[in-house]
């Protein structure tokens, strides 16, 4: 029996919901349980999983409760439901909690040398606490979505006039003297400065970068739409700046999705006039024949192979050159692979991942659908049904209004992946695990659960990437021995990952 | 504190939202506060008159 209760006016944030609900469902009889802040897109995700919501007197700061059990257990969880609330169950044992101020003001007196604030909140509420910061003098690390363009111009201008910076919206991976805020990696801390468009684009490249034995010691992240016309750059100019005159900092990085025209040009004629060695990877873009200080690249890892090769004073044509080679034999291997099927499916819950799987994916095969299609026309009539060739960014605010980002719970990409594994039609099924601070603890785990027992007698082929290190919370090592006990194929790179699986599906979809 | 004070000693975090957030940063023993937050009364009042406004069906 599916009942719900709204409890007026109590905020939690997705994080609590999610672990209250997962605690409920350990108790036996609970079939399902829900805990959301009553948003109209998480009453309408409710009411497709059954819940009676028609009438519901809910507003977006009341919390909805709803649980699937007998009914005569409903009044007692619902208590258990409270006691969570107040009392989380995985806090167990820990000491009672220190001061927790209300109010940026009331931070500001327990950390009066705070330098940044990290903001995670429901976007029609980040930008005012996001300007409240600045004008206390704090830079920002704006995490949230759904902030608008407006906002995000008003707020970076602010923050340009008054020597800080705003890093977002959107905005989740940042790293300042080689710690990270949001999601980020264990990685080394080194001479190479990063500002990145993208936050997995960031992950990755410094994930690249660790393998190799290289460090970061700034990633300053400055959200997608930074480098678009609208907001010119702010961000992004800002940050380069402060990354060339920071003498430690031998190589400065600029990473993204390809910018609009005019900011390209910005950005690049401050990176040659920047007075070190610097990189763009523009995802995507055609190659461009690199200068003596600045060097093109359009794909992640080998953003940072030609980094490391700067690094080491090597010659970066030649350790780009090594990079394709490789990439020709994964190629070849892909194509020599077995599976059934004629369509590739990516599923991704690294946005940037998706993107760059997507545009290696283009250059084998013809046509490709998505949620955010690299090419105009190919967009999925439906997200959650996707068709022939499809890339899925579960990234995407679509799927985020009101809900968990798919790297902390992919519980959602995770059913997904196993619907899309049961259609006779899909040949291979690509996909990314994002490790580090902030995911999800055993992403590998949730993949593997959703995979085993499938009716289909025959393929698809599973093709992954585990973008994280040894020194991760989830341990690089074990969840790739998860996945590859499972059958998945585990490759090296977001890039690798894509050839193969692109490879092994050419020449199928005729059939 | 300028962008400047950040990149030379930060990070020292003032965090609003997510708490695993903050948990991750304590637990590097990154400097970090976390705000309890709560939205803004002002902000609930007026959502109470909306729903009155649409005869309490605010779905």
């Amino acid at each position: 029996m599916k009942r719900l209760e709204v409890v007026k006016g109590e905020y939690y944030d997705s994080v609590t919901l999610m672990l209250v609900a997962k605690e409920l469902k350990k108790i036996e009889g609970v079939a399902e349980a829900t805990l959301n802040m009553a948003t109209e897109a998480n009453l309408h995700i409710m009411k497709t999983a059954g819940f009676e919501v028609d009438g519901v007197n809910a507003s977006p700061d009341d919390l909805i409760i709803g649980i699937d059990c007998p009914g005569e257990l409903f009044d007692g969880l619902m208590e258990t439901a409270r006691s969570y609330l107040s009392s989380p169950p995985w806090k167990g044992g820990e000491e009672p909690s220190e001061y927790t101020p209300r109010t940026l003001e009331g931070a500001l007196s327990v950390l009066p040398e705070a330098d940044i604030a990290l903001i995670s909140l429901p976007g029609r509420y980040a930008a005012a606490e996001a300007m409240k910061a600045l004008e206390r003098g704090l830079n920002v690390m704006l995490y949230s979505d759904n902030v608008s363009l407006e906002e995000e111009i008003e707020l970076k201008r602010y923050a340009s006039r008054n020597g800080l910076i705003v890093m977002g919206p959107d905005c989740g991976t940042v790293v300042i003297n080689g710690e990270g805020l949001g999601f980020s990696n264990a990685c080394p801390v080194g001479p190479v400065g990063i500002v990145s468009a993208s936050g997995t684009g960031l992950q990755e490249v410094m994930v690249q970068l660790a393998r190799r034995g290289a460090g970061v010691k700034h990633g300053l992240g400055t959200g997608g739409r930074d480098v678009k016309s609208a907001v010119g750059g702010i961000s992004s100019l800002i940050a380069i700046e402060a990354l060339a005159n920071d003498p430690e900092i031998s190589v400065v990085v600029v990473i993204g999705k390809p910018p609009s025209t005019e900011v390209r040009e910005k950005l690049v004629q401050t990176l040659r006039s920047c007075g070190k060695q610097s990189v763009t990877c523009f995802m995507g873009e055609s190659p461009r024949k690199d200068e003596p200080q600045l060097k093109y690249t359009t794909g992640l890892e080998e953003c940072a192979t030609v980094v490391v090769a700067l690094l080491d004073g090597k010659d970066a044509g030649k350790a780009r050159e090594d990079l394709m080679n490789e990439y020709l034999k994964i190629e070849a291997l892909g194509r020599k692979s077995e599976t059934s099927g004629r369509f590739l499916r990516g599923l991704f819950t690294g946005g940037t991942l998706c993107y760059e799987a997507e545009s290696i994916a283009r250059r084998y095969l013809e046509s490709i659908y998505g949620n955010n299609p690299l090419k105009i026309g190919m967009k999925l009539p439906d997200s959650l049904k996707p068709i022939q060739n499809s890339f899925i960014d579960y990234g995407e605010d679509e799927f985020t209004q009101g809900k968990l980002h798919p790297m902390i719970d992919p519980s959602f990409r995770t059913g997904q992946l196993k619907m899309q594994s049961e259609d006779p039609s899909v040949a291979v099924v690509l996909f990314d695990v994002v490790l580090g601070y902030g995911s999800a603890p055993d992403p590998s785990s949730e993949v593997v659960g959703a995979i085993k027992g499938l009716e289909r007698k025959r393929g698809p082929l599973y093709v992954a990437y585990v973008c994280g290190t040894s020194g991760d919370p989830q341990c690089l090592e074990r969840q790739i021995a998860i996945l590859k006990e499972a059958g998945v194929r585990v490759f090296e790179s977001n890039a690798r990952a894509s050839i193969f699986a692109a490879a092994a599906t050419v020449g199928r979809e005729r059939r | 504190m300028s962008m400047k004070k950040l990149l030379k000693d930060g990070p020292k975090v003032i965090n609003m939202g997510m708490e695993q957030f903050y948990i991750d940063l304590k637990a590097r023993e990154v400097p970090a506060v976390r705000v309890d937050w709560k939205p803004p009364l002002a902000d609930r009042e007026l959502l109470g008159k909306l729903k009155k406004l649409r005869g309490g069906n605010f779905v």
